[in-house]
């Protein structure tokens, strides 16, 4: 990825869209993404073409064959081979670990029990105190019912627009418990949607300075859907 | 005139019925649970109307309805403890299939005894946790609905 200086490579970009790249390959992304409505764009589209690709591919795919056939321009073809050969080769599991889309999508198949974990996301798009106390109640209320009934469970509380709030330094109310939970749980993990973050830097000229082991994702919505489409269960908050 | 109008009018009736019909049949079986964690008692009267709107889109026997209370949602039904027109809506929807679900550690957290101070619930209804729930029966195949 050395040409990424001036301008993107669409594989480069595929890549970004894929979850493929390196936290610090992401940031450049985003870094770019503020002020260049064609990349913005660009990316947006491209979003929307694997979201449908995912959206098709709800049982377990065989790859190659079937998205080969399915590509319509050079550029998707390009993108998602691309895409799949990064894939091939082991680049999975960005910052949050998780099992190829292929694995998750069988897994999706099967109930929860005592090996397949229970995966639930909470969606929090609320910023009121009374609200955001209630989640985490409701959060707390679920780890401590799968640590008693010995389910493994992953659970990721997603916020986005004034949710975001729940995340942030000086400014969630509930920063101390968060930080407990955390080290409580170590398969829950709190998630910032970077659009948020963009935006309230553009509109508000306000920084986010999120909490200690926030982890930060594109788009909030889009990481619910791409969940979904992996078979966890959506709360909304 | 009148008559012209009369007429139709019941065109358009019959118009919409029909179409009712056709869509009755393009819904099919649907597995669906509605999150219930609010105590706004307008809300909660509202719910219950989406609710039975929602078996009359898709037909009762052709729907599997769970409703799941917890936190402040299940004042929904220490309402129906007292209030008839919230009572005949509850007993009218079971009566269609719908299973009122309460979480346990609610009833424990309020300490509200689900004997006395909830409407018609028996045990059988009470989940160990609404908010599991909600995700085992999304794993089931149930689609989530938050009214």
């Amino acid at each position: 990825m050395s040409n990424e200086e001036q301008k993107f490579s669409d594989e480069f970009i595929n890549a970004f869209v894929d979850d493929q790249l390196t936290p610090e390959e992401k940031a450049q992304v985003y870094a770019r993404l503020s002020g260049n409505e064609a990349l913005s764009r660009q990316i947006c589209e491209l979003r929307k073409t694997r979201d449908l690709v995912q959206l098709a591919y709800k049982e377990p795919p065989m790859p190659t064959r079937d998205l080969a056939t399915l590509s319509t321009g050079r550029k998707f073809g390009l993108g998602v081979a691309a895409g799949f050969m990064l894939a091939i080769g082991g680049i999975t599991g960005w910052f949050l670990h998780q099992p190829s889309a292929n694995q998750v999508a069988s897994v999706a198949q099967q109930a929860p029990g005592e090996d397949v974990p229970a995966k639930v996301l909470f969606h929090v798009s609320d910023g009121h105190a009374d609200h955001l106390k209630n989640v985490l109640d409701d959060v707390e209320e679920l780890m401590q019912h799968y640590r008693l009934s010995h389910q493994k469970a992953r659970v990721e509380v997603i916020t986005n627009g004034e949710g975001l709030s729940l995340l942030l330094a000086g400014i969630s109310p509930y920063a101390e418990r968060i930080q407990k939970m955390q080290k409580e749980y170590h398969d829950l993990t709190f998630v910032a949607c970077q659009n948020t973050i963009d935006r309230y830097q553009q509109e508000l000229g306000f920084t986010a300075k999120l909490l200690p082991g926030v982890v930060v994702i594109d788009s909030g919505v889009a990481q619910i859907m791409r969940r979904q489409h992996q078979g966890w269960a959506y709360i909304q908050g | 005139m009148k008559k012209l109008i009369a007429l139709s009018v019941m065109a358009l009736l019959s118009l919409g019925l029909s179409a009712g019909a056709a869509y009755a049949e393009d819904y099919g079986k649907q597995k669906v649970v509605y999150h219930v964690n609010v105590d706004d008692e307008k809300q909660l009267k509202a719910t219950l109307g989406n609710i039975q709107n929602h078996i009359n889109a898709v037909g009762k026997e052709n729907i599997d309805l769970r409703v799941v209370m917890h936190g402040p949602g299940v004042q929904l039904l220490q309402i129906a403890n007292k209030n008839p027109d919230f009572q005949d809506k509850v007993s009218n929807l079971k009566r269609q299939g719908v299973h009122f679900n309460v979480c346990n550690n609610t009833l424990v957290g309020k300490k509200i005894d689900y004997k006395t101070d909830l409407y018609d619930v028996s045990k059988e209804d009470i989940v160990p946790s609404g908010v599991a729930e909600l995700a085992a029966l999304q794993s089931k195949g149930f689609s989530y609905v938050k009214p």
